[in-house]
């Protein structure tokens, strides 16, 4: 312990002095400033080949396939097409008031009407034709490897890595392999959806199988089950909760999905439509079909949700409300034969107020034009490029209205020495060497900083969060990128990403905090995340663009949306969910709010608001993807790239690059969680 | 609604019947993501409905569609921009697995758009030497003190970064991202009467909205070459795209009237532009902006069908090519 203590401090400023120097040297050497071409690897031309074989020993069994999935959704759209909307509408209405009440039959029915009256209903029954022939496979396939986990460590220890990557790597970036295997047509959608919704499947299964607690089992044994009706008769009913959550989880997973995959085209469905509308800037009908998969998302997750948390009934009188809902099902048919509008959504009904919208957007954009201006630039010019490029270049008349003197740069050393000393001299040495190392960062700026320099930092920063072995797996990480020739690109990912996570968690925490402690902004947050969440991300960037223009800020404030989420999530959980003694033991000693919240709250819920953290990151990176449509030079734009050249390598390179980052920052965060968690003997949940 | 309902319908009994007899499958075209092409998807639909073929309309991702196409998922797509086409493109097309049957005739023109107002910030425009007098009226806060200028989506190409540098001229190229956020971008901009200059393309839906003027060039030569070849004084700016049809590999073998009809379809910009206005500004379905036109051209497109139609030189000339690509095909099989 105390020898950690002495190396840390001295391990990081000499990786400060290492970035200094190869950055004075890297003037001279090129080698230093940009990874040679020539030393690069293209692992893109031996995906290709490898994909090109793919295809040639396995294509037509894949198309078989293809084809053969074909059939099931034609025939879900034909039966949902064939179908009264207002039958429909009546069915996901009475599984809403068996699943919780009269409230989820209000959300349900009124999502299904919005539906119709916007004018979306053939579109939005595509979609969820799609989702609903894809749901059932993904759980299969995911309840079939979560039991093979759950029995076999060895299978467990394969399955986990994979499904990391397949919940990692942009879906974007499977999207082609798919299309290149399958041919084109909605099975791209259907597969893509199933690989990207099972994992969740599988993870829930193999915990709750886990957590079923040895006495249930040990009481099964003893009765003289069979292996078999152990599994079936004692296991899984103990584990039905948490399997059902999988269940939910998938739906959801799965719809977004489809979403994505509409970009390859062949159905008619909802996702396409937001694509085409975002195409045209039409940020009114893009808003309105954006919403419309919000309201199908929350719709599934509220109903699935509700039956997964449904006590069991044991003796199951329960068949009379299907009985009645049946004949309601059937009464609903027979009145939509003799009423045509009941069976069909009258044309003259349809009501399309994005024209409204469109305008009342351009008008707000020309009427706040210099505050929009004032904000950018601000951001722009004291935040962004600085971390970017530098103080060193950052600093100019024209951004900060003055010049960076060779006078004022040793009054930056000596400033950022002095803190470091006075750091040094009040006992905290790591903490004088991280301020020696960030002040050397921040003047040269992120993307200039050599890559040697800026490896051996990352892979240090992963030793000292999680140990050796992290350590190992970041830097292999970090060489595929170099060796991949993605180095600047990753660079540039890491710096949008960083600047959002840092403002995302710092925002969302503060915005957690004020959940936590008052219940009207809680509820009005809800909805808000809600939406966020499950509205495809392509619909936020319309407006950000109309107001912010093209460019790193817009992509900036794309990635914030949507990685503030869980930061808001994890915090307001963290700190509702604390252990009842310890808060009144802090009340009986007369804490008062304040003390409350930063002394006992904050503390003990530190762990939750890291796992906020780490998903903050997670969602961040999984953004940039999106982000890269509103010009962003990163590894998202190269995802692009691929997907727009047909060339397999460079997304799949791209994706995997940007997978590692995110596995990478997943395992950091993990490790300092934990360490808290031990620290004051909390478990934690995720959400 | 009830065009998607019969749609579907159609579709999935036309994928029914698809399996018992060939003959009955339906040509399938392939739509894209923009208002321009849904024309002349849907005139060419028409025609080959009017000429008692079943057409089927699918939606189809612009780089995606060329691997259906290719195998034979899609049959048709007749507005295919010969600059935007990935890597899938080329080499069906020299493997034969999708077949061109030359021009659409719209004529496209690609280059910097500004709006009208810039002008007056910068009376040299359209001359594009007048940029290098007044960049700094197109300079934005992350351009100072060099121009701003948008460029096309990094994955199309780097065409006017090139040229930009080739040029030396005082502009900053960032990359536009996606073509919603160019159009979003250009909307505002032209709401609040700010600075633009953009890489764009005519014809687009945009124009029936925004009065956007174009860039001039010393001149303009269809052999233009974008990039390190061009000097200031002597620049040609961009090579001009061209449009295409394209079939499926053994489509005019399947449909070989079809395909004589597509060969002899001749669309032009003011065609398109008058029913994008209608489509995108009146709001009228494309069917019936469509169904209307082909009331009132009936000669246009009967003409093609019975190939006694406008016969220019340029689709003899496509004959020509088409001839001696057949030849050559032709040879081929005789060298095998």
């Amino acid at each position: 312990m105390i020898a950690q203590e002495i190396r840390q401090p001295v391990i990081w400023s000499a990786l400060a002095v290492l970035a200094l120097v190869l950055w004075l040297a890297s003037g001279s050497i090129d080698a230093l400033a940009k990874f040679p071409a020539d030393w690069v690897l293209a692992p893109t031309a031996v995906m290709n080949a490898f994909m090109e074989r793919c295809v040639e020993l396995f294509g037509p069994a894949f198309k078989a396939v293809g084809w053969v999935l074909e059939w099931p959704v034609r025939w879900a759209q034909m039966l949902l097409h064939a179908l009264p909307w207002s039958v429909i509408a009546t069915f996901f209405v009475l599984l809403g008031w068996f699943g919780a009440g009269w409230r989820l039959a209000l959300f349900a029915g009124v999502s299904l009407l919005y539906m119709a009256v916007i004018g979306y209903w053939g579109e939005s029954m595509n979609t969820l034709a799609i989702v609903l022939i894809s749901v059932p496979m993904a759980v299969l396939v995911g309840f079939a490897f979560g039991v093979l986990g759950f029995y076999s460590e060895r299978a467990k220890r394969i399955i986990m890595p994979i499904l990391d990557l397949l919940q990692t790597i942009p879906a974007f970036a499977y999207l082609l392999p798919i299309l290149i295997l399958f041919g084109f047509g909605t099975t791209v959608g259907l597969v893509a959806s199933v690989l990207y919704a099972f994992p969740p499947m599988v993870r829930n299964t193999i915990l709750g199988l886990r957590a079923v607690p040895g006495e249930i089992v040990e009481a099964g044994v003893m009765s003289g089950t069979t292996p078999w009706q152990l599994f079936w008769k004692v296991r899984l009913p103990a584990a039905r909760k948490q399997v059902l959550l999988g269940v939910n989880q998938s739906t959801m997973a799965s719809l977004s999905m489809v979403i994505i995959a509409s970009i390859i085209g062949g159905t008619n469905d909802i996702g396409w439509e937001v694509l085409s509308t975002m195409r045209k800037a039409d940020f009114g009908a893009s808003l309105l079909a954006g919403f419309v998969i919000a309201l199908i998302a929350m719709a599934l997750d509220r109903i699935t949700y509700a039956y997964a948390m449904k006590p069991k009934e044991i003796d199951g009188p329960a068949r009379s409300p299907w009985i009645v809902g049946g004949a309601v099902l059937l009464g609903v048919a027979a009145l939509s034969l003799v009423i045509p509008a009941l069976n069909e959504w009258p044309k003259n009904f349809v009501w399309n107020p994005a024209p409204a919208m469109n305008a009342a957007l351009e008008k707000a954009v020309v009427d706040w034009r210099l505050w929009i201006e004032a904000i950018k630039n601000s951001a722009f010019f004291y935040v962004m490029l600085p971390i970017k490029i530098g103080l060193g270049q950052a600093v100019s008349p024209f951004t900060w209205g003055f010049a960076l003197t060779p006078m004022l740069k040793a009054g930056y050393a000596a400033f950022v020495l002095a803190a470091a000393g006075w750091a040094y001299f009040r006992n905290r040495a790591t903490l004088a060497s991280l301020i020696l190392l960030w002040g050397v960062v921040s003047f040269i700026g992120l993307t200039n900083t050599p890559w040697p320099a800026l490896f051996a930092i990352i892979v240090y920063a992963a030793y000292v969060t999680a140990g050796r072995g992290l350590a190992i797996g970041t830097a292999l990480a970090l060489a595929f990128l170099i060796l991949a020739g993605v180095w600047p690109q990753s660079v540039l990912s890491l710096y949008l990403c960083g600047i959002a996570v840092l403002i995302s968690f710092v925002v969302g925490t503060a915005i957690g905090i004020w959940a936590s402690e008052s219940r009207i902004v809680s509820a009005i947050m809800r909805p808000i995340m809600d939406t966020l969440q499950t509205m495809p991300l392509f619909v936020i960037l319309i407006p950000f663009v109309m107001v912010f223009k093209i460019g790193e800020f817009t992509a900036l404030l794309a990635v914030i949306a949507y990685a503030i989420v869980p930061a808001i999530r994890y915090t307001e959980h963290g700190l509702r969910n604390l252990p009842g003694e310890v808060i009144e033991a802090a009340e009986t000693i007369g804490c008062s709010r304040w003390q409350m919240l930063l002394r006992v709250k904050l503390p003990l819920a530190l762990p939750a608001i890291m796992l906020g953290l780490n998903q903050t990151i997670i969602y961040g990176i999984g953004m940039l993807v999106i982000a890269a449509l509103v010009g962003t030079n990163g590894l998202g734009q190269q995802i692009y790239i691929g997907l727009g050249d047909g060339d397999f390598g460079v997304g799949m390179t791209a994706g995997i690059g940007m997978a590692a980052i995110a596995m990478i920052a997943d395992r950091m965060t993990q490790a300092v969680s934990r360490r808290r968690q031990e620290k004051y003997g909390l478990e934690v949940q995720a959400v | 609604m009830k065009r998607i309902k019969a749609m579907m319908l159609a579709s999935v009994f036309a994928a029914g019947t698809a399996t018992t007899a060939f003959a009955a499958d339906p040509i399938r075209i392939a739509i894209n993501e923009w208002t321009g092409q849904h024309i002349s998807a849907h005139i060419a639909g028409s025609m080959l409905k009017e000429m008692g073929h079943e057409v089927e309309y699918v939606t189809a991702g612009a780089v995606p569609q060329f691997a259906a196409i290719a195998t034979g998922d899609l049959h048709l797509q007749p507005e295919v921009w010969s600059n935007n086409v990935g890597e899938i493109y080329p080499k069906a097309v020299e493997s034969g697995d999708i077949q061109v049957i030359g021009d659409l005739g719209l004529k496209p023109s690609e280059g910097w758009f500004y709006p009208p107002y810039m002008a007056e910030k910068c009376p040299g425009l359209p001359a594009y030497d007048a940029l290098y007098e007044c960049a700094q009226a197109f300079a934005a806060a992350d351009t100072f003190p060099k121009g701003r200028l948008i460029t096309y989506p990094a994955d199309w190409g780097t065409r006017s970064k090139d040229l930009v540098e080739a040029l030396d001229m005082p502009f900053q190229p960032v990359a536009g991202g996606s073509e919603g956020a160019m159009v979003a971008e250009m909307k505002s901009a032209v709401a609040a009467k700010q600075p633009m200059l953009m890489m764009f393309w005519q014809p687009h839906w945009i124009f029936a909205d925004l009065d956007l003027d174009l860039v001039e060039w010393d001149k303009a030569t269809a052999d233009c070459e974008s990039g390190p070849g061009q000097k200031r004084g002597d620049a040609c700016g961009f090579a001009q795209a061209t449009i295409k049809k394209i079939v499926s590999g053994d489509f005019e073998k399947n449909y070989p009237k079809a395909y004589a009809a597509l060969d002899n379809m001749r669309l032009s910009n003011d065609i398109q532009n008058a029913l994008i206005k209608k489509i995108d500004d009146e709001g009228v379905p494309v069917e019936e902006a469509v169904a209307e036109w082909m009331a009132a051209n009936e000669s246009s497109w009967k003409g093609w069908i019975s190939g006694s139609g406008s016969s220019d030189a340029s689709s003899i000339i496509d004959q020509i090519e088409s001839l001696k690509a057949s030849v050559e095909k032709l040879e081929k099989m005789l060298a095998q």
